[in-house]
């Protein structure tokens, strides 16, 4: 019985033999190893049986050396109702291009929503998202990850403080945050101003408070430099109303620019090697099917001596679901190497630049550094150690409540 | 010297205990009821009309007579009858 499973993808069919003796004939089949079953004598002379459809060749074969004539009465299992189907040529073609028509609308950008943006961002939006090619009947493979949309969307609409990127089957889904520019308000609480480093006082813009302190004085950190009590500067004058008078407090505002020192340790090597791009790029894209890849454009592999490979996995879709291949970029950058050589000179120069500009992050673009000096240098190792001087000219004002500074005194 | 070989092999079949049906070319014939029959070991089919079934073996012939007889299975040397059995006879060669 073995032999007669899995009948129905490889095909079967009923055959009626007729001739003298009927079932001899199929004697003379199985006796050739053909199993044939449901075997019924329908008349004197005439047999139905069933037969697997590989051997009906042969079993014409052998009809052909007898005198029994044989009707194929009928086909069952897979290979026939393939047959069927490619006989309905139309319909075949039909059903591939449906097939088709869905795989390709599946992997079209159809809509692009946004939520929560005004009406001029949106189409601020909508203008950067075009020239990332994101926009209703793109095609999928041929844009960026949404984080890297993202990331672009953020760079190119300044507005934007916050936006996510989200690819919903055929639609993406866009949501963010408008940066509004809220305009600083005053501190309703009163403050003074203390010095938040120690150095020498160059300039004072005192909007609000008492001063404390005068130019070219010299104040550690920690003092007060502008108070916010009225009161204060007033005592001299009107000394009478002295007993009436309260405290007058507001939030002492202003600027101090004072000149402040840092000592900077930097150090810098006499060698070196970089890597730069040189901006020539060349892409391939591959068909990706798990570690499988079958180059589909620009077969030819780029001749770059150097170079770094990037691979951008773009993930094809059919109706919701993620296929198992996906068509991967390869983006070749052609890069050059390069050796550096520079003798002590260049190297403090070096130093020196990358101090200041060090310092200067650290201390926003408001500082000004005036001038440096090398306290100390030290050739080791092929580097250069500096230590270096730097004077600059900042705003050292901090604000500090005045309620804070009560509760201190208590 | 055909009864030299049967007398032969039934004495294989006694002193070393070989299965008696492949040595001696006997049919094994396996009856579910009188439903299905099933016959192995025998020699081609004579006969099948939806009445008989008439299967040649080595000495003679395995008649089997009944109604709306149907072979659902027909391989070398084995045959699986369905229907409404009435009676198996054997009959010899004359």
């Amino acid at each position: 019985m073995k032999q007669l499973q899995m009948l129905y993808f490889t095909g079967y069919l009923t055959i009626l033999v007729s001739g003298k003796m009927p079932e001899r004939f199929f004697q003379k089949c199985t006796m050739q190893g053909i199993p044939i079953w449901n075997v019924v004598k329908k008349g004197e002379e005439t047999c139905l049986g069933t037969i697997k459809k590989q051997h009906l060749s042969y079993i014409k074969e052998l009809q052909a050396q007898t005198n029994y004539t044989i009707e194929i009465v009928q086909q069952r299992g897979l290979p026939f109702l393939w047959k069927r189907l490619l006989q309905r040529k139309p319909l075949f073609i039909a059903m591939i291009i449906t097939v088709m028509f869905i795989f390709i609308l599946s992997n079209i950008i159809w809509k692009v929503e946004m939520n929560g943006f005004p009406k001029d961002l949106e189409e601020k939006i909508t203008k950067a998202l075009k020239n990332q090619g994101v926009h209703p009947g793109a095609w999928m493979f041929r844009i960026d990850t949404p984080s890297s949309i993202q990331q672009k969307l953020l760079n190119d609409v300044p507005e934007l403080l916050w936006v996510g990127v989200e690819r919903k089957g055929t639609s993406f889904h866009l949501e963010g945050v408008e940066k509004l520019i809220v305009k600083e308000e005053d501190s309703l609480e009163p403050q003074d101003l203390i010095a938040e480093k120690t150095g020498v006082i160059e300039k004072m813009f005192i909007s609000k408070g008492v001063p404390k302190v005068a130019i070219h004085d010299y104040v550690t950190k920690g003092k007060l430099l502008v108070s916010g009590n009225l009161s204060d500067s007033n005592e001299n004058e009107n000394e009478k109303d002295d007993k009436d008078k309260k405290d007058i407090l507001v939030p002492a505002q202003g600027e101090i620019i004072a000149k402040t020192w840092y000592k900077v340790n930097v150090t810098i090597p006499l060698k070196g090697n970089y890597e730069q791009l040189t901006g020539k790029q060349k892409q391939k894209y591959y068909l990706e099917w798990s570690k499988l890849n079958l180059p589909i454009w620009n077969l030819k592999s780029p001749k770059y001596e150097e170079m770094d490979v990037e691979k951008v996995e773009h993930p094809v879709y059919f109706l919701k679901w993620k296929l198992p291949f996906s068509i991967t970029e390869h983006i070749y950058s052609e890069k050059k190497k390069h050796t550096l050589n520079r003798n002590k000179e260049e190297a403090i120069q070096i130093g020196k630049e990358q101090a200041e500009k060090e310092l200067q992050i650290q201390l926003g673009p408001k500082a000004k550094i005036l001038s440096e000096k090398i306290l100390h240098e030290i050739m080791e190792h092929d580097k250069v150690i500096l230590t270096l001087y730097i004077s600059v000219e900042e705003d050292i004002a901090q604000a500090r409540s005045i309620t804070q500074k009560s509760k201190e005194k208590e | 010297m055909k009864k030299v070989q049967q007398r032969f092999r039934r004495l294989l079949v006694d002193y070393f205990s070989l299965p008696s049906d492949t040595v001696l070319e006997l049919p094994r014939i396996t009856m579910l009821g009188d439903v299905h029959v099933y016959v192995e070991n025998h020699k081609g089919i004579a006969v099948f009309t939806d009445k008989q079934l008439r299967l040649k073996i080595t000495n003679g012939f395995v008649q089997i007579n009944g109604s709306s007889f149907k072979l659902k299975m027909m391989l070398p040397e084995e045959v699986l009858l369905e229907g409404n059995i009435s009676d198996i006879k054997f009959i010899p060669h004359e």
